[in-house]
């Protein structure tokens, strides 16, 4: 009877592959957790640097300016 | 041999100019420019008659026709002294508003000497007194400091108690703080606030920080028509934090000011204000949606004078 295949690499539960899926597990589980304090103030100081880099390079338009010719 | 370094160690150093340190402004109006920014919420339909009874005195009628609470008239007058200082600054000033439920909200201005300004505020909910708070600010050269007594109680031993102290350091850059303690039979505490403001030529940068939150802001004038105003509150005694986003296009040859907002509460909105010459008056047209809630609500004004 042939050995069931396996998903290669999954290995032994100390191995470095496990781990960075627990990680990965964790930061994503952190990441949608929007009651945690910590997750949600990096969430709006990343908007919060968006918004100011928004500020000083994509609004400097005229609204008066003539419409371009077709 | 002589100095051969002589030459090479005369640094020549561009001729600075030493700008004027200016006073740096109240601590409340720290993060003003963004906050105007903004829209403020509007539903219902809303009156706003306007008339100056002289260059004195002005009376203000507002109608409110609320979709969400209850309707109300508020009456509102201001009397501005002899004694201007800026346009927007007069004293005395008294200022005093009653809604038709009887709750009123008075302001005393006074310049009691060249540098001192003191400020009384009462506001009463029908027959009770709900806050009574003195305010004294001493305006120097470069620095402002102000005390603020709330609800101070003497039989019940309660105060609470707002220090502020703002420093030009540079031409550009203010650093202060804030110290607010309170007192209660049985309770006391005290918060420390550290805040800085740098002004640019085109951008104003300012932040709050201590142990109770931060609150950030920056404000961006691309040119004359638009305006943007970004801010982050974090507050760690109920442990939220809020972004929010706004913007004004000012278009002065179409009399019209359009404000939006976008925040973190999944909450989009925007006022549209549009005067009506030759008349003297002014349309506003409001709608704000909240996205995660599901509640949307609309409104307009009209203000007359």
């Amino acid at each position: 009877m042939a050995p069931g295949g396996q998903a290669g690499g999954s290995g032994s539960p100390g191995s470095p592959r496990e781990g960075l899926r627990d990680w990965i597990r964790s930061a994503c589980r952190f990441a949608a957790d929007r009651s945690d304090f910590r997750r949600n103030l990096i969430v709006n100081l990343g908007l919060f640097a968006a918004g100011v880099w928004v500020a000083r390079n994509l609004t400097d338009i005229d609204l008066m300016a003539p419409q371009p010719v077709a | 041999m002589g100095n051969v370094l002589g030459p090479v160690l005369v640094l020549h150093r561009p001729l600075r100019r030493e700008e004027p340190l200016t006073n740096p402004g109240s601590f409340d109006e720290l993060h003003r420019k963004c906050k105007e920014v903004f829209p403020q919420q509007m539903e219902g339909v809303k009156l706003i008659i306007n008339k100056a009874l002289s260059s004195h005195f002005q009376v203000t009628h507002t109608i409110h026709m609320s979709t969400v609470g209850q309707s109300s008239y508020h009456f509102n007058t201001t009397y501005m002294g002899d004694r201007q200082l800026s346009p927007t600054e007069t004293f005395p000033m008294l200022v005093g508003d009653i809604d038709s439920c009887g709750s009123l909200n008075a302001q005393v201005l006074h310049l009691v000497a060249e540098r001192i300004r003191t400020k009384a505020v009462f506001q009463t909910q029908q027959a009770r007194f709900v806050t009574w708070q003195f305010d004294g600010e001493l305006r120097g050269d470069d620095y402002t400091a102000t005390l603020t007594l709330g609800n101070p109680d003497v039989l019940s031993q309660s105060v609470i108690v707002v220090a502020h102290f703002l420093q030009s350091v540079t031409s550009r850059l203010v650093l202060g703080g804030e110290m607010v303690y309170h007192r209660r039979p049985g309770e006391e505490g005290a918060i420390v606030t550290l805040a800085g403001k740098y002004t640019a030529l085109k951008w104003v940068a300012t932040l709050n920080i201590g142990y109770g939150g931060a609150h950030a802001s920056y404000y961006h004038r691309a040119n004359e028509q638009v305006q943007v105003g970004v801010e982050l509150e974090a507050n760690t005694r109920l442990q939220d934090t809020t972004f929010a986003f706004g913007y004004q296009l000012n278009l002065s040859q179409a009399n019209m000011v359009f404000r939006g907002l976008l925040d973190s509460n999944w909450c989009v909105g925007g006022v549209l204000e549009k005067k009506l010459p030759p008349l003297p008056v002014t349309l506003a047209l409001g709608a704000f949606l909240n996205h995660w809630k599901n509640r949307f609500h609309c409104g307009f004004s009209v203000i007359v004078g």
